[in-house]
């Protein structure tokens, strides 16, 4: 075992996981995140805490994981290289593995002139694929990035993005390769709603291998309405929704039922992909379907090990 | 070439208010091809001083004059004597320009009137666009001779970023993804597999973030 | 007056060098452009004595060597000539004659162009001038070889008169070498002799018949009879022999003077035909029938009158010793045209022989010779020769340059000085224009002349041509290209910084790998636009330089009366106004002070901020149609700079109201309801404008 957690046992142990996302609040109040931890502890083996999401200013995700693991319930740190050099990132690093944090996910984050702050300065001192190999350095040889040594343990769980959306599609593949080379021992992708797509690129990557190098969890993002599925489809970038979605959204009587079986069906279809090992499911402002998402996609209850 | 833009007036005429005898100096070089402060531009720039005074009431003069190159003590030198006459002096060159200004003339104000942009190209009349970012230690032989340094919004090594969208920026569809042109230019070259292989870190030292940079040449100096 | 500096064929437009008297043409032109009809004039006159009479008959090389004709036609420049010189304002021009005459005398022989040249520099230079004329009047060719339809006697008294009046003597119905000889002149107290007798001998045919029938006329005699009001002959068909422009003269005078049917019969193709190209077109229009590689065998007659013409056709050969292809006769193709009168057109030689023996010339010699063709000196001291009389029969304006030569080649000789050769730039290589530079040079066709409908041409003698309208003329006069008036690059200035090259709308400037900035001086048409975008000024144009613009302004505003709002109005000339829409605007809204400029692309952002720091209270732009406007393509770029200005203007807390950029109507300066406008926003700032 690499880090021990939850996430790890679970994937090494072949099982399927289950992971979710509970973003810290814009505000110094810990009831967020506990209320999320207590709706998601039980549907998910590990839950992310978000870092400065879209360049928002929140509550940090490493107290965010903090409050989860108080509740019992194990965290993934998110970290974007947007805001800390390599000093901060890795003394970050030591303080998280101080307070028991098994599971991080490096990240570049996104471009701060979406944010809240649009006129802060980017740090992007190392990125993602550097931070992942950095981390792997500090667990697997106990050495910071200048080569001096690291006393204790860094037991770190490492995961990674990938976009199988965005361009260029080819070398999306590459880039997974390289940050599986670098450490990646999990990805969580970007949320899926182009199947065909998604399965294009999970061919790509068993050819390479590299379903057997790391474990891929399939990114899912429930929509609530077809507003969202209409603005993530125009206004996020690296995202692709067909317009077959956005027209089932539109058509729905109840645009909410119709999201819930849109992200069924997905799952049922990622199911089957071979070399996916999990699911992430993204549901921005709308955890409260999180539950019953899981329990209808048959993966409750959530396996002990 | 060096990129500038002139300031936007009402900050230029906040800036030079009060001076009785303003000397606005041209800068020929960079700043003349950025049509940001050469001869053109201080003609006209003086002549808008001289009317905001007007209108306001204020007793003053604006004086004219351009040299070749403000980072350079010579020219800075030759206008010792029309600067003596003279309560400031709004330099329209770039950040360099105007602290040789400061350095050569201590007890003169010296003033702003152009923000430095970047260092780039001229992608028509009218257009500049950046290409490098001065980090001291290019690496292009290994980015198809495009740098993700001064081109990707988050300088990535190891790129594209998830929001690369057909061949676009996630910070706008005017900003063109470096990285797809790389990759691009790498395919068109054979060389793809030169990415394979993980960027290691930067040295960001000489990039400035060693502290103020210094050249010496010793075969050079006196 | 000559120039007698020497000739920068780089630096002079093709339509002066083209010149033998190196017309200043762009200038006049440019003038007339501007508006300013009497410093065209000026122009004109202060280099050709004859300007009246050259804006109708000169064979104007300027026109084969303009530019425009490059791109599609040249500029009509004889027609714009006899604008600038018939119009009310000519009576304004007085010439300066010196202060102190210089006491000598000089006696001018010949009453031609050169002769009249001669004599109008010489009198300017101080000396006093006697002309004798052995016909009793004055004028030679001009008056007895040119018919009244192309040049009215009343014009060519006019200028001839003007030339007197300079207080030359004369003297009439006198031939020099038969009563007086050219000794007797010296005796007489003349210090010099400019010999200008020209060319009035005929060449004969050669044929059997010439001699022996009554109707076969030279036509020399006949043009000179014709122009003293007599009729030689009364005829129903005739023949002209020959194809040069007195042959083609010969054959529309018969018209006039009832022929029925004219037949010019020319040996060589319509191609090889020596007179102009626009009066062998006026003769076919009017009904003149030329029959081209055709040669007179022999004059047929009846009754001791000329009957019938027998012909033979030609092929062309071999080109001969003049370069023009020999016409050979073809057997068999004899004909004959039944005429009752021929006129021998051939050409005409000098009859020098009435001063052969004081000059020394050979028994056979038509021509006096002279030492070179720039001195004009003979064999005998203080006696000089020039015009047909020296080279043959040419043209007016080659007369009139070697008067104006001989004018100062004498006036050294009676300083005692030296006689320079100055030799002007001779058969100045026709610079092409790049085809692209050709390709995006957008066309205006030439104004076409005015010319009486046939009909009523062959009643009379009516001058067949009549003068532009100022219309028509500074509309003609636009469409010069402005050769050498462009951008002018000052080396030390210029940064390479390649702005030149790129806003160029014709691709004109150049770079060396080293940044190195080479316009091209003729091919540049003066827009403007490289000397108003240069960041660091190092560009001018010579025309309507930048200094110049600066000083129009000041002046404009020196003139205001500070009777109401002052308004800086740069109006593009390329509009379609006459001088009386600018005199209306003067009176209209006197407080309108107008800056004329070729083109609104010269206007910049700091002209526009000049104005309103000199004083002005406003500042109207006015753009000239689109289809006027030869650049159309900067039409983006000044409507942009403008709203920069506008911009910059309103940042100064200046109202943008103050600024109108407006398009000129289809006639006319501005329309008054935007000067109205105007002030109505500079009186009560703050209303929105009306755009």
């Amino acid at each position: 075992m690499k880090s021990g957690s939850n996430l790890e046992r679970i994937l090494e142990g072949g099982q399927f996981a289950v992971t979710a996302e509970a973003g810290p609040p814009k505000g110094s109040s810990p009831k967020v995140i506990q209320r999320k931890g207590e709706l998601l502890k039980l549907c998910c083996d590990a839950l992310n805490v978000t870092d400065n999401q879209t360049a928002i200013v929140r509550m940090s995700s490493l107290s965010g994981c903090v409050l989860l693991k108080e509740l019992g319930v194990e965290p993934v740190l998110q970290m974007v290289v947007r805001d800390r050099n390599r000093l901060a990132l890795q003394g970050d690093i030591l303080g998280a593995a101080a307070l028991g944090i098994r599971n991080v996910l490096c990240l570049s984050g996104d471009h701060q002139r979406f944010g809240n702050h649009p006129a802060a300065k980017g740090v992007y001192d190392i990125d993602s694929i550097q931070f992942i190999q950095m981390v792997k350095t500090m667990r697997d040889e106990h050495r910071f990035l200048n080569g001096e040594e690291i006393s204790g343990d860094v037991p770190f769980f490492i995961g990674a993005a990938a976009n199988p959306f965005a361009d260029p599609f080819e070398f999306r593949v590459t880039r997974l390769a390289k940050k599986v080379n670098a450490g990646a021992d999990f990805i969580q992708t970007q949320g899926i709603f182009d199947v065909p797509k998604f399965v294009e690129w999970m061919k790509m990557v068993r050819d390479r291998g590299l379903h057997e190098k790391t474990h891929i969890l399939a990114g899912l993002i429930p929509i609530k309405s077809v507003g969202m599925a209409r603005y993530m489809r125009n206004n996020v970038s690296g995202l692709s929704v067909p317009q077959e979605i956005v027209d089932r959204m539109a058509d729905a009587k109840d645009a909410k039922e119709e999201g819930v079986k849109i992200c069924l069906e997905t799952i049922e279809q990622l199911k089957e992909v071979e070399g996916i090992h999990g699911i992430h499911i993204m549901a921005v402002a709308w955890e409260d379907i999180v539950p019953r998402i899981v329990e209808e996609a048959g993966l409750m209850p959530r396996p002990v090990v | 070439m060096i990129t500038l833009e002139q300031k936007k007036f009402e900050e230029i005429e906040k800036m030079t208010k009060g001076y009785s005898r303003l000397l606005v100096l041209g800068c020929e070089t960079c700043s003349a091809m950025s049509f940001a402060g050469g001869q053109r531009q201080v003609e006209e720039l003086a002549s808008a001083i001289r009317m905001a005074q007007k209108t306001s009431g204020q007793e003053g003069e604006v004086l004219e004059d351009a040299i070749a190159r403000q980072c350079e003590p010579e020219f800075v030198d030759l206008i010792r004597d029309k600067l003596a006459g003279c309560d400031a002096v709004l330099s329209l060159a770039c950040g360099a320009g105007v602290q040789l200004l400061s350095e050569r003339f201590p007890d003169k104000v010296i003033l702003p009137g152009c923000n430095t942009t970047f260092l780039g190209v001229t992608e028509e009349l009218g257009v500049w666009s950046e290409r490098c970012a001065g980090c001291g230690n290019c690496i292009l032989d290994k980015t198809a001779g495009l740098c993700p340094i001064a081109r990707c919004s988050k300088q990535l090594l190891n790129g594209p970023c998830g929001g690369s969208m057909n061949g676009k920026c996630e910070i706008s569809k005017d900003v063109d993804c470096v990285w797809q042109l790389i990759i691009d230019r790498l395919a068109r070259l054979n060389r793809l597999e030169m990415l394979e292989e993980i960027f290691p870190v930067k040295d960001w030292s000489p990039a400035g973030h060693g502290g103020p940079r210094k050249m010496v040449r010793e075969d050079l100096k006196s | 007056m000559s120039d007698t500096s020497p000739i920068n064929p780089m630096a002079h437009p093709p339509c002066k060098l083209a010149c033998p008297i190196l017309t200043d043409v762009r200038e006049y032109v440019q003038l007339i452009a501007e508006r300013r009809f009497d410093e065209a004039f000026a122009t004109i006159r202060r280099q050709n004595p004859l300007p009246r009479v050259c804006g109708r008959i000169c064979t104007h090389p300027c026109e084969t060597a303009c530019k425009r004709g490059q791109i599609e036609e040249p500029i009509a420049i004889a027609a714009l000539k006899r604008f600038a010189s018939d119009g009310p304002w000519k009576n304004q021009y007085k010439p300066v004659l010196p202060d102190k005459p210089s006491g000598h005398k000089v006696a001018v022989i010949g009453s031609g162009p050169a002769g009249l040249a001669a004599a109008h520099d010489l009198a300017l230079l101080g000396h006093h001038v006697t002309i004798f004329e052995a016909l009793p009047v004055l004028g030679g060719m001009l008056r007895v070889g040119v018919p009244e339809y192309r040049l009215p006697k009343n014009v060519l008294d006019e200028e001839i008169q003007a030339i007197v009046d300079l207080g030359i003597e004369i003297k009439t119905g006198v031939r020099i070498g038969a009563q007086i000889k050219l000794s007797d002149l010296f005796e007489q107290g003349y210090k010099a002799v400019f010999v200008a007798i020209g060319a009035h001998k005929d060449r004969k045919l050669g044929i059997a018949g010439e001699d022996q029938f009554e109707g076969v006329i030279s036509a020399v005699s006949f043009l000179r009879a014709v122009n003293q009001g007599q009729n030689p002959k009364e005829t129903k068909k005739a023949a002209v022999i020959g194809g040069g422009n007195t042959a083609i003269d010969s054959a529309r005078c018969l018209l006039r003077m009832g022929a029925e049917s004219v037949h010019i019969v020319y040996r060589r193709s319509r191609d090889e035909m020596p007179a102009a190209q626009e009066e062998i077109e006026e003769a076919i229009h009017e009904g003149v029938q030329i029959a081209y590689l055709t040669s007179p065998l022999k004059i047929l007659g009846e009754d001791g009158k000329v009957s019938a013409l027998k012909c033979i056709k030609n092929e062309l050969g071999e080109p001969d010793a003049s370069g023009r292809r020999s016409p050979k006769p073809v057997p068999g193709t004899e004909f004959t045209l039944d005429v009752d009168m021929v006129i021998a057109a051939i050409g005409q030689a000098p009859d020098s022989s009435l001063v052969a023996d004081e000059l020394g010339l050979t028994e056979r010699r038509e021509r006096i010779i002279v030492e070179g063709p720039y001195t004009l000196v003979t064999t005998r001291p203080g006696v000089f020769a020039g015009g047909d009389a020296v080279t043959g029969p040419a043209t007016v304006v080659e007369a009139i340059s070697a008067g104006k030569r001989a004018a100062l080649s004498i006036d050294h000789y009676l300083k005692g000085e030296s006689i320079p050769a100055i030799e002007p730039a001779k058969d100045v290589e026709k610079v092409s224009l790049a085809r692209s530079v050709v390709e995006k040079t957008r066309k205006f066709p030439r104004c076409k002349k005015i010319s009486l409908p046939a009909d009523q041409r062959l009643r009379g003698f009516k001058e067949v041509e009549s003068v532009f309208s100022e219309d028509l003329a500074t509309k003609e006069a636009l469409r010069c290209l402005h050769c050498y008036l462009g951008a002018r690059i000052d080396a030390e200035k210029c940064v390479s910084c390649l702005t030149c090259v790129r806003v160029c709308p014709l691709g004109i400037p150049t770079t060396s790998k080293m940044g190195e900035i080479t316009i091209d001086p003729f091919a540049c048409q003066a827009c403007g636009v490289c000397a108003l975008e240069c960041p660091v000024r190092a560009i001018d144009i010579s025309l309507d330089p930048r200094t110049e613009i600066a000083q129009d302004i000041k002046k404009a505003m020196s003139t205001s009366q500070h009777s109401g709002p002052v308004i800086v109005g740069f109006f593009d000339l390329h509009g379609n106004f006459d001088s009386s829409d600018v005199e209306n605007l003067r009176q209209d809204y006197p407080h309108v002070l107008p800056v004329m400029v070729f083109g609104l692309r010269r206007i910049d952002t700091s002209d526009i901020l000049k104005a309103f720091e000199c004083g002005a209270d406003g500042v109207l732009l006015a753009r000239c149609p689109p289809e006027s406007d030869p650049f159309p393509e900067a039409t983006d770029r000044v409507k942009r700079r403008m709203a920069h200005a506008r911009a910059l203007v309103e940042a100064l807390g200046l109202d943008g109201g103050r600024l109108e950029i407006c398009d000129m109507p289809e006639q006319g300066l501005v329309q008054k309801e935007l000067i109205d406008g105007l002030i109505q926003r500079i009186k009560e700032p703050g209303q929105v404008r009306s755009e």
